[in-house]
């Protein structure tokens, strides 16, 4: 009973196992139901394939960001004002870190997975920051106010986007909420993703955030939209693939204090941080920042990541997920983490009150849980001594090897010319090549004088931090710096100028006293790393040292290393010596002539001023500037020599030896066979030479050799067996292609890796991903008085060719948006490259391959070529130009766009001069023509040039007549009339103004007010000039008066003379009337009746159409009354809404006027 | 702007190494500024040489504002635009026509049309590179970096010294980019070429500088070609003279030159025996490319794309060291050098690499 009444179990499908594995096609794999029925569609479907194929394909072009450490992927996020960009980046920013910002300010940069970090940008609504930002984004997240629509600016921004290579882009549709009624917001929803698809592409990514909660978007709708983000794959723009770049998260200036309080409009000297983008950065790299114009970069050092992705390999691999711990950010500009860096001071929030911990209690976990500034506060508790005791206690030794070290006193002594200019020594090599005493000198003086940089760092810190107006500089625990940085020396060597660099001084405790040095303090704590190895190791290993200081001594050691066992290196001798070409060929070494390293100080700027061939007098005879050189035949005659002959055998195909080379081996047996007796000792020389090699290797030597030659052998037979179609012939174009940048790539990862940073930096320059910070020189100060981070600052890096002026050939066309016509030698803005600029173009079309004719317009909806003065751009490369900047009425404000097409140093634009003339004198074909020249000597310079007359007759201008100045005899095809005007049709060539004006915007305190050079006629407007008009230029009616010609009158004598033929025939009029007006007609009477009623019907039909007229003109009347009277109905209406309008437009001009921000514009 | 252009100029002194400063100054576009030339001299200034390869520099380029002072002791050279086209120079006599082509050929393949250049004057001297060794030699090492189709010397006459009268015409083609090259295997010696000529003298002359370079060279390789080269009538130029310019090209297609070249009273054999074993000289110092060409292969990594290429070289020549050192003031650019092979110590062979500058042909028209 029981049994049955239980349920049966439920079956349980295999989870594994054949039966698992056969689930869904029990039978196996149908192979006909796949099959093809008929041979056609096979074929169709095979070229289906193909096709498919081929759309896979793009252009290959090798991506210059490193795959292991790529630089974060900047995502911008762009719209108009009030749409939501803040709460997007609050919301994202939250998804990624767990961190809620205040402020959104400057870039902040997320680690957002195990290998991707984003950089968010939010962008204002000014054109310029738009237009920059464009050119920088990796990732556009485009916001649009759904229950809005489309903006202009959002138009703007993507035509700007696509001028300069288009970034992805996904929209954001905010407000939805705001929609009340679903049906409208569907169809709100779908006509603006209609309108996204037609700019974007078809199929576009499109979100949707319905509303805030909590000042932030929806979790679920941020988190879908931040996988996106995070799995985006990007393609490699031309531009940025070949330009280096950066934003800048974070600006200092660096310039003295008191130089500034001195002339607060001095050029600065600022820095900039951030991560490097783009390609390799150069020192020697001119850049650009838009907005600010060309700068010289003065120094780049590499700063320690502060943002970085997770670090070891195998956390990588074995998390699948990001660590807490891991989820940085890094928002300088924004107020992270209790510090906040501004221009010219930092800000460290402390909550509360803190104590001092006890050292172990934290450990690493403490990174995460404080905050970077109250860890930095932290450290400054670390101190156990005073800035006097610190100075007291230190010795400071003249070379590292000295056993006694210098008292202060000495040292201030030995200090001829102390050098307090902002310049330090760079020691990084200094120790290991025991090198003069001048440079050991000066880092000995700076010890002193800096009163031990290292140790004291603390107490100036502190000082720093109450004062509050001085850079900190303290690196985060956890962020040791690893890396040996440069610096330019700039004034190394130069005579002190300010003698009063006395102890009480340098060694004051008040922070005002050290003033001037601040601009060195960065430099010194960078340096520190190598240069004071043994006080540091000596003095501070105490527990309480930070551990930003805890290896200092193995790293000096390791540097020394590098240094020592170098043998003659040749770069070293090249680059960072005095030697002259002809020592360092002839094998001199570092010793022997300068000294390295004051050459290495000086080579970066007084190279340029030292003379090059001072060594060489001119006492000896001249050299010469061969390529061959001098052959001294007792060299040669060293060739006599049988055994040396022989010697050199193994470099020849035919020779053996040094078989592991890629010598064809094979190829040498059919040698041998053919040559004969000359070869005969062949074996028995490469016997010899294998010999005593042999001899004193070991086994494994051997061992390792016969392995070697096995592989060699084998990587031979290989080459020649295997069937060759295997790997080559199946690689097509495209896999050839991406293999062979993938090959290069790795070449170029690879040929670097082993060189120690410096010389890597010096080579190869700085990789984008890394952290950097660079320091500009001469940089306007509105730049650091008027930042505002709400504008981006980028430095864009300039090709070698990029920094001339030319000009430049595009191919422009009119945007079809903008509303007027381009005219030439009208200034327009261009961006182009990273810059921005007004620059005055000249349009003009080809006219027949002949000649590049002007024109006046930019034609309708064509392109045409227009020619400007700029800065020199590689063909190819993309721009747009804009009317206007600014927030004026412009509806649309990108007035072209266009394309690079040639850089040249002249341009052959022509116009149109057309001379005119008029003859004087007309014999058969020839005609005398006066008027078209002034003088003699013109119409010389234009002998033999084609005429023509309005009448379409041609012909040539001959020679100059000597009566009346200027006048020519010419000939003609046919004879001309008097009354024809006779022109010559010229080309005058022109060359566009030379006029930039970069726009610098960053500098304004206002940044949406820079105003370029303006229009003559906004000038007058501006001015209340009324525009001149010459008389002769005003329009009047046209009188053409009616020709009147003259009878022809015959004199009666030549009259009687002529032939009758010839005779004019002079009749009078006649007087009688004809016989036709004279009868009189008698009508039957059967005529006169028909006549009569003839004439009845007539009458009749008059009257009817009289009457019919009458009528007509009545209601023609009525009609012309009632329109009169809708007219002035409509007038009504129209004064009723202009005046509504006026009213208006005198609001809004009040807002403004009390400063109300800009009005939306709806498209 | 004009404040821009003095902050980059780019000051040397002393006449030497000359053309590498002018070159590098068209390519880089940076202003140059060479002062104290010969100015202890007591013939002091530009000799008529370089004032002539001046005038050629305006020739070839739009824009180019050169200044020489009263003296001659300084000039200012600020670089427009290469133009190129087709051009013709008259050489002086105190040069041979190869003085002037070198340095063309680094600046040829980056110019706005191809080039057409036809030049007068000496064909054959012994200071510099002939134009039999320009087109076996030099034009290969420039193919390496992607410029070769349309790449031509077109030898119409010979010229020897003192009196020239030959004229060659020399077609270029322009590029883009120059190619990023990877040359790091020497390869053996496959074959030897050569060039005899002779112009104004015996024809038998060549013949013999034939035999005696063959008595060196037989005993290494059977694959030995030397080709005489006879011109006769008004293609021989004005002077006297014979030559001998040898090549040897390894399996990698590396090649070294040789040449030598007559001067009064040495007899053919001499000049053979000298260029034969100066080959051997050449060949025995190693690396990928010729001595001699080294500046043009340094100069031409440099301005390739901005990947790592890599040349092995045997040592360097002064000439090449000066130009590493102007490379790094002009681009910005240094090299890395390391011994070639770390495991033997005695070898001098060098390896090269440097990271291009990118360097893209910013005067090659679109339209």
């Amino acid at each position: 009973m029981d049994e049955r009444e239980r349920p049966q179990k439920p079956h349980r499908a295999a989870k594994e196992g054949t039966s698992a594995k056969n689930k869904g096609h029990d039978k196996g794999f149908n192979e006909k139901a796949f099959a093809f029925k008929s041979g056609r569609r096979a074929d169709r479907q095979a070229r289906r394939t193909v096709e498919k194929d081929q759309t896979r394909l793009h252009v290959p072009l090798v991506n210059r960001t490193p795959d292991d450490e790529p630089p974060p992927v900047i995502v911008a996020v762009v719209g108009p004002p009030g749409v939501g960009k803040t709460t997007l980046i609050k919301s994202l920013v939250r998804r990624f870190t767990k961190h809620t910002l205040s402020e959104v300010k400057g870039p902040i940069t997320v680690v957002s997975g195990k290998k991707r970090r984003l950089t968010f940008i939010e962008c204002n609504n000014d054109l310029n920051s738009m237009i920059d930002i464009g050119k920088i984004a990796d990732l556009v997240l485009l916001m649009i106010d759904g229950s809005f629509g489309f903006e202009m600016e959002t138009f703007e921004f993507i035509n700007v986007l696509q001028a300069h290579g288009f970034p992805k882009v996904i929209g954001i549709l905010t407000h939805l909420d705001l929609i009340k009624k679903f049906s409208t917001q569907r169809e709100t929803k779908k006509a603006l993703k209609k309108r996204f698809w037609t700019e974007i592409y078809q199929g576009a990514k499109l979100f949707y955030l319905s509303g805030v909660l909590n000042g932030r978007y929806p979790d679920t709708e941020i988190q879908n939209l931040s996988r996106f983000v995070s799995v985006m794959k990007f393609r490699p723009l031309v531009f940025r693939n070949s330009h280096p770049y950066l934003l800048a998260d974070r600006i200092q200036d660096l310039t003295p204090r008191e130089q500034v309080r001195n002339e607060p409009k001095c050029d600065r000297t600022i820095t900039l941080y951030g991560y490097l983008r783009g390609t390799n950065l150069k020192e020697s790299t001119k850049v650009h920042v838009p907005g600010a114009g060309d700068l010289v970069i003065k120094s780049v050092s590499l700063l320690a990541d502060p943002c970085p992705l997770p670090a070891s390999e195998s956390e990588k691999k074995r998390m699948r997920k990001l660590s807490e711990k891991n989820k940085l950010i890094h928002a300088p500009m924004s107020d992270v983490g209790g510090v906040m860096y501004d221009k010219d001071a930092v800000y460290i929030n402390v909550p509360g009150s803190f104590t001092r911990r006890q050292d172990g209690e934290g450990g690493d976990d403490d990174d995460v849980v404080q905050g970077e500034g109250e860890q930095m506060v932290m450290d400054l508790q670390d101190l156990k001594s005073t800035l006097a005791d610190g100075i007291a206690n230190k010795e400071i030794r003249l070379l590292g090897s000295s056993s006694a070290p210098l008292t202060v006193g000495k040292s201030r002594h030995s200090l001829g010319g102390a050098d307090d200019s902002g310049s330090e020594s760079e020691s990084d090599e200094g120790e290991g090549e025991g090198s003069a005493l001048g440079s050991e000198d000066d880092e000995g003086e700076e010890d002193g004088e800096e009163g031990s940089d290292e140790d004291d760092q603390m107490e100036e810190d502190e000082d720093e931090d109450k004062d509050g107006d001085e850079e900190m500089n303290v690196p985060g625990p956890s962020r040791g710096r690893s890396s040996v940085r440069r610096h330019a020396r700039s004034t190394r060597g130069l005579p002190a100028d300010t003698a009063g660099i006395s102890g009480d001084i340098e060694y004051a405790d008040s922070d005002s006293d050290l003033g001037d040095l601040d601009g060195m303090r960065q430099d010194f704590d960078r340096d520190g790393v190598d240069l004071d190895d043994e006080e540091n190791s000596g003095e501070e290993d105490d527990d309480e040292a930070p551990r930003w200081k805890s290896d200092l001594a193995t790293k000096a050691l390791e540097s020394f290393k590098q240094n020592t066992k170098r043998r003659r290196d040749l770069v070293k001798l090249i680059y960072a010596s005095d030697l002259t070409p002809e020592q360092i060929a002839a094998g001199a070494e570092l010793g022997d002539g300068g000294d390295a390293k004051g050459a290495h100080g000086d080579g970066d700027e007084d190279d340029f001023f030292r003379p090059k061939g001072a060594v060489k007098t001119s006492l000896a005879e001249e050299v010469l500037d061969q390529t061959k050189e001098d052959v001294a035949v007792d060299a040669l005659a060293k060739w006599e020599d049988e055994a040396l002959l022989d010697s050199i055998r193994h470099l020849f195909i035919t020779g053996s030896g040094g078989g592991d080379e890629d010598g064809a081996q094979p190829d040498g047996e059919g040698y041998e066979d053919e040559e004969g007796d000359g070869f005969e000792d062949l074996e028995a020389d490469a016997d010899a030479d294998a010999g005593p090699s042999t001899s004193q290797s070991t086994e494994e030597a051997r061992a390792a050799a016969l392995a070697a030659k096995k592989e060699a052998l084998k990587r031979k037979f290989d080459e020649q067996y295997d069937d060759p179609d295997e790997e080559g012939a199946k690689m097509d174009f495209y896999d050839e292609k991406k293999d062979e940048m993938a090959r290069q790539l790795q070449l170029n990862r690879e040929e670097f890796d082993g060189v120690d940073a410096e010389t890597r930096a010096l080579v190869e320059g700085y990789r984008p991903g890394s952290y950097v910070r660079i320091e500009l020189a001469d940089v306007p100060c509105e730049l650091v008085d008027n930042f505002d981070p709400a504008y981006p600052i980028i430095v864009g890096g300039l090709l070698p060719a990029e920094e001339r002026f030319g000009f430049v050939q595009v191919r422009i066309k009119r945007h079809r948006w903008h509303s007027r016509t381009l005219k030439t030698n009208d200034p327009l803005i261009f961006s182009l490259g990273w810059r921005r600029f007004q620059s005055i173009p000249i349009y003009s079309l080809d006219d027949h391959s002949i000649r590049m004719r002007m024109l006046k317009y930019t034609p309708e909806h064509m392109h045409c070529f227009a020619t400007f003065y700029g800065p020199v751009t590689l063909p190819n490369t993309g721009f747009c130009a804009l009317s206007t900047l600014g927030l004026d009425l412009a509806p649309f404000r990108i007035a072209a766009t266009g394309v690079v097409l040639d850089i040249d140093r002249t341009s052959v634009i022509v116009k149109k001069l057309k001379l005119t003339g008029v003859p004087y004198k007309i014999y058969k074909n020839t005609a005398f023509v006066k008027e078209m020249f002034n003088s003699a000597l013109e119409v010389t310079k234009f002998e033999g040039a084609t005429i023509r007359t309005v009448s379409g007759i041609r012909g040539q201008i001959k020679k100059a007549l000597s009566k009346p100045d200027g006048a020519f005899r010419a000939t003609f095809e046919d004879k001309v009339l008097m009354s024809d005007i006779i022109f010559l049709r010229a080309w005058y060539s022109i060359q566009p103004r030379k006029f930039y004006n970069p726009v610098t915007s960053l500098l304004l305190a206002n940044k949406t007010e820079w105003t370029g050079m303006r229009l003559t006629g906004q000038v007058r407007r501006e001015q209340g000039i009324k525009t001149p008009l010459d008389v002769n230029s005003t329009y009047k009616a046209v009188e053409r008066p009616s020709r009147r010609f003259n009878p022809l009158r015959v004199p009666r004598k030549l009259s009687a003379a002529l032939p009758y033929a010839s005779k004019p025939k002079l009749m009078k009029p006649q007087k009688k009337p004809t016989y036709l007006q004279k009868r009189a007609v008698v009508m039957e009477p059967e005529e006169k009746r028909a006549i009569t009623i003839m004439q009845q019907m007539k009458a009749l039909r008059k009257d009817q159409v009289s009457r019919r007229k009458e009528k007509k003109a009545e209601s023609k009347a009525a009609r012309l009354k009632k329109l009169a009277k809708d007219e002035e109905k409509k007038s009504e209406k129209k004064k009723d809404e202009k005046k509504d309008i006026m009213r208006k437009i005198g609001q809004k001009a009040k807002f403004e006027a009390e400063g109300g921000s800009r009005k939306r514009r709806k498209t | 702007m004009p404040s821009q252009a003095s902050s980059s100029l780019l000051r040397y002194t002393g006449h030497e190494h000359f053309r590498n400063r002018i070159v590098l100054s068209i390519l880089s576009g940076k202003p140059v500024r060479i002062d104290k030339i010969r100015s202890d001299d007591k013939d002091p200034g530009l000799r008529d040489y370089e004032a002539s390869l001046l005038r050629l520099i305006e020739k070839v380029t739009n824009g180019t504002i050169i200044e020489i002072s009263y003296t001659g002791t300084s000039i200012l050279l600020k670089p427009g635009i290469i133009s190129g086209g087709s051009i013709t120079h008259d050489c002086p006599l105190s040069r041979s026509v190869g003085y002037f082509l070198e340095p063309l050929l680094s600046i040829a393949p980056f110019s706005k049309k191809p080039f057409n250049l036809t030049l007068r004057g000496i064909t054959t001297d012994d200071k510099d590179l002939s134009v039999d060794l320009i087109r076996t030699v030099s034009l290969p090492h420039l193919q390496l970096f992607g410029v070769s189709d349309g790449l031509e010397l077109k030898i119409k006459r010979r010229g020897s010294a003192p009196l020239g009268g030959g004229e060659v015409q020399f077609l270029c083609p322009i590029i883009k980019q120059a190619k990023t090259i990877n040359f790091v295997s020497a390869g053996k010696i496959k074959r030897i070429r050569g060039i005899a000529h002779a112009v104004r003298v015996s024809p038998q002359f060549s013949n013999r500088m034939i035999e005696a370079a063959r008595s060196v060279l037989n005993r290494y390789i059977p694959d030995i070609y030397l080709y005489s080269d006879v011109y006769r009538g008004d293609d021989s130029g004005k002077s006297p003279g014979f030559a001998l310019s040898l090549l040897a090209e390894s399996t990698t297609s590396a090649i070294h030159c040789s040449e030598s070249v007559s001067s009064p009273g040495i007899s053919p054999e001499d000049i053979a025996l000298q260029a034969a074993r100066s080959l051997l000289n050449e060949v025995s110092r190693g690396g990928c490319v010729d001595r001699k060409h080294q500046n043009l292969v340094l100069i031409m990594m440099v301005l390739g794309s901005e990947d790592v290429g890599r040349c092995r070289m045997g040592e360097l020549s002064p000439r090449s060291i000066q130009l590493l050192r102007d490379i790094r003031d002009f681009f910005g650019t240094s090299f890395k050098i390391a011994p070639s092979d770390p495991a033997t110590p005695d070898s001098s062979e060098l390896l090269l690499s440097c990271y291009g500058t990118g360097y893209i042909n910013a005067n090659r028209t679109l339209a």
